[in-house]
This record gives C-alpha cells, sequence and structure tokens, in this order.
C-alpha cells in the first residue's frame, strides 16, 4: 500500500487507484545481470558531480517514463539538498534555463539527444557543446552515466517495478 | 570517419561487457540472443554494432535470411518463428521506450515462451545492447572494430 505523506493534515479519504504489482521480479531471476548493473553504476558516477549526476538522472527517467526511478532520484535528490524548485523545472529544462549552469544545460540537452537514439543520432552541436564544458575523461563519464540510468530505467519500466516505497540512500 | 572520442572508463567497459555477458548466458540461446541484438541496434542505428553482431550472428548460424529480414520481422511469414517473434516484440518495446511504456500483450506474450528466468536475461540482454548502442553513437565509433 502506498502511503501518500503530503495529506496529513487532511482527514478526507482519497480514494486512490490501487497499486498493482510489479510484473517480473528481474533481480530474483538475473542476480547476475543485477550484480553487473551495480558495477556499471557505481564505475559510471566515479568523477561525476552528485546534483548534476541526479539531474541527468532524474530527466532520463521522465522521458523515458519510469516512474520507479523517478520516485527514486526525486527524494536521493532532495534529500542530498537539491531545491524543489529546480527538480519541478526539470521537465521544461529548456524553457527555465537560468535555473541551471551552463554545464547543466549541456549535460540535460546531451542526456536528451543520448535517451532518445530511436529519432537520430547525437546531433554534433549537442555533443561539441557538452565537449566545452567537460573534459574527455569527465564527458565519458557523463556518456556512462546518462547510458547506466537508460538501462536502470528500460528495467524499471519493463519489469513495472512499483515507484512509492524508496527511501532515500536506500541502496547506498 | 573518425571516433568522437574513444575515452570510455576501463571499469564502465568492464561492468558493460560483465552485462551482456551474463544475459546472454542466462537467455541460453546464442542466435536468438545476436537476433535480438541486431534488431535493437537497428532501431538506435549503432553501425559499430551492427557491424559486429551480423559477423557474430553467422557465426552462431544464423540464416542470411533471417539476417536479411529482420527489419522487418512482423511481415516477414514464418521467416521467424512464435518464439524468436515474442522476443523481437519485447526488444522493440524495451528499445522505443520513449514513445510509450511496454505493452501488456508484448509482455504477456514474451513470458508465454520464456520463463521467469530466461524473460529476466531476454530483458537484460535487450538493456544491455540498449546501453552499448548508447556508448557507440554518442562517441560515433566507426564500424569495423570485430573480428571474427
Amino acid at each position: 500500500m502506498t502511503t501518500h505523506s503530503d495529506d496529513t493534515t487532511d482527514t478526507t479519504t482519497v480514494e486512490y487507484a490501487p497499486e498493482e504489482p510489479a510484473r517480473l521480479d528481474w533481480a530474483k531471476h538475473a542476480p547476475e545481470v543485477y550484480k553487473a548493473m551495480v558495477r556499471l553504476e557505481i564505475a559510471a558516477r566515479q568523477g561525476l558531480d552528485h546534483k548534476l549526476y541526479e539531474l541527468v538522472k532524474i530527466r532520463a527517467s521522465q522521458i523515458n517514463h519510469c516512474a520507479f526511478c523517478i520516485d527514486m532520484h526525486t527524494k536521493d535528490t532532495l534529500a542530498a539538498g537539491e531545491s524543489v524548485e529546480r527538480i519541478l523545472q526539470l521537465s521544461a529544462w529548456d524553457e527555465s534555463r537560468h535555473f541551471y549552469t551552463a554545464k547543466e544545460l549541456a549535460a540535460l540537452e546531451l542526456t536528451e539527444a543520448v535517451t532518445v537514439l530511436t529519432d537520430g543520432f547525437v546531433p554534433d552541436e549537442v555533443y561539441e557543446n557538452a565537449a566545452k564544458h567537460f573534459e574527455e575523461a569527465e564527458l565519458a563519464q557523463l556518456i556512462a552515466a546518462i547510458t547506466t540510468i537508460n538501462a536502470w530505467n528500460r528495467f524499471g519500466v519493463t519489469c513495472r517495478m512499483t515507484p512509492g516505497h524508496y527511501q532515500p540512500g536506500q541502496y547506498k | 570517419m573518425t571516433a568522437r572520442t574513444r575515452a570510455l572508463d576501463p571499469a564502465v567497459g568492464r561492468a558493460l561487457s560483465a552485462l551482456s555477458a551474463t544475459a546472454k548466458k542466462g537467455l541460453g540461446d546464442p542466435a536468438l540472443a545476436e537476433l535480438v541484438v541486431i534488431r535493437a541496434s537497428q532501431l538506435n542505428h549503432c553501425a559499430f554494432c551492427l557491424d559486429m553482431h551480423l559477423a557474430i550472428a553467422r557465426e552462431h548460424g544464423v540464416s542470411e535470411k533471417q539476417l536479411d529480414l529482420l527489419a522487418a520481422w512482423e511481415e516477414a511469414g514464418d521467416v521467424f518463428d512464435e518464439r524468436e517473434r515474442a522476443a523481437l516484440a519485447l526488444t522493440e518495446a524495451v528499445t522505443v521506450l520513449t514513445d510509450g511504456f511496454v505493452p501488456d500483450e508484448v509482455f504477456e506474450q514474451a513470458a508465454k515462451h520464456f520463463d521467469e528466468a530466461r524473460l529476466a536475461h531476454l530483458i537484460g540482454l535487450a538493456v544491455a545492447i540498449n546501453n552499448w548502442n548508447r556508448v557507440m553513437v554518442s562517441r560515433r565509433i566507426p564500424p569495423g572494430g570485430h573480428t571474427p
């Protein structure tokens, strides 16, 4: 049962749609694959600014519609002191650029291009702008971080992992 | 054509290789694994991955007919059997995530042909190749890196 902690002052009962169980506990059925994912996650985040990394995670999860991942990463970044405003504006970041640094904007633009791969390639101007703000090794880590959250998103959506139960720092 | 960069942290590369290898092993069907990997690479336009996995598919004995018709597998009649079609439909849904979710009928059809362990590994394989596709396309790694 999902708990909704935002309505503690409201005593009326609101009927939410029922929570659905996950389709498949993939980590239980493919434990070696899960271990490789955890290794990938640990390797991909090395050397990246934590706030930037969480913005990338949330934006990719929005585009891929991964409810479980959005639940996890919004909670983690809030717990780490990120502003509510910067999280809420993220789905319209291109229209709210003054909430983000030039480096974060370059990373978000690259995140979208790498995530929406089926519509085309990663445009030169997007790559070059990212390369202006990130030196080569850091850019490689950024690409790795983007592809890794895309991987988690695909597990989350395909197996319909249930959002709402994540506690900040649960898997750290 | 030259690569934009070849930089990739070795630990990231090793973890990605482990992801692919464990998923492929758990699926237990090397020929089907290549069909899955090639179809995702077609959708993600990864030249490096197509070049590499078409060569591997031939090593595994996947027929030229299947490789020729993979991009239109839905219209290819009995070139692909029901199990292969279920795996390919799931691969496409897992790959084209930005257009929607993974439909129930696609997931259920796959669950009919693969038990939970094989299904988890099939999903893992589709995820792994999507990850490689992104790593290669982003850095614009030219095709030709695989020697059979």
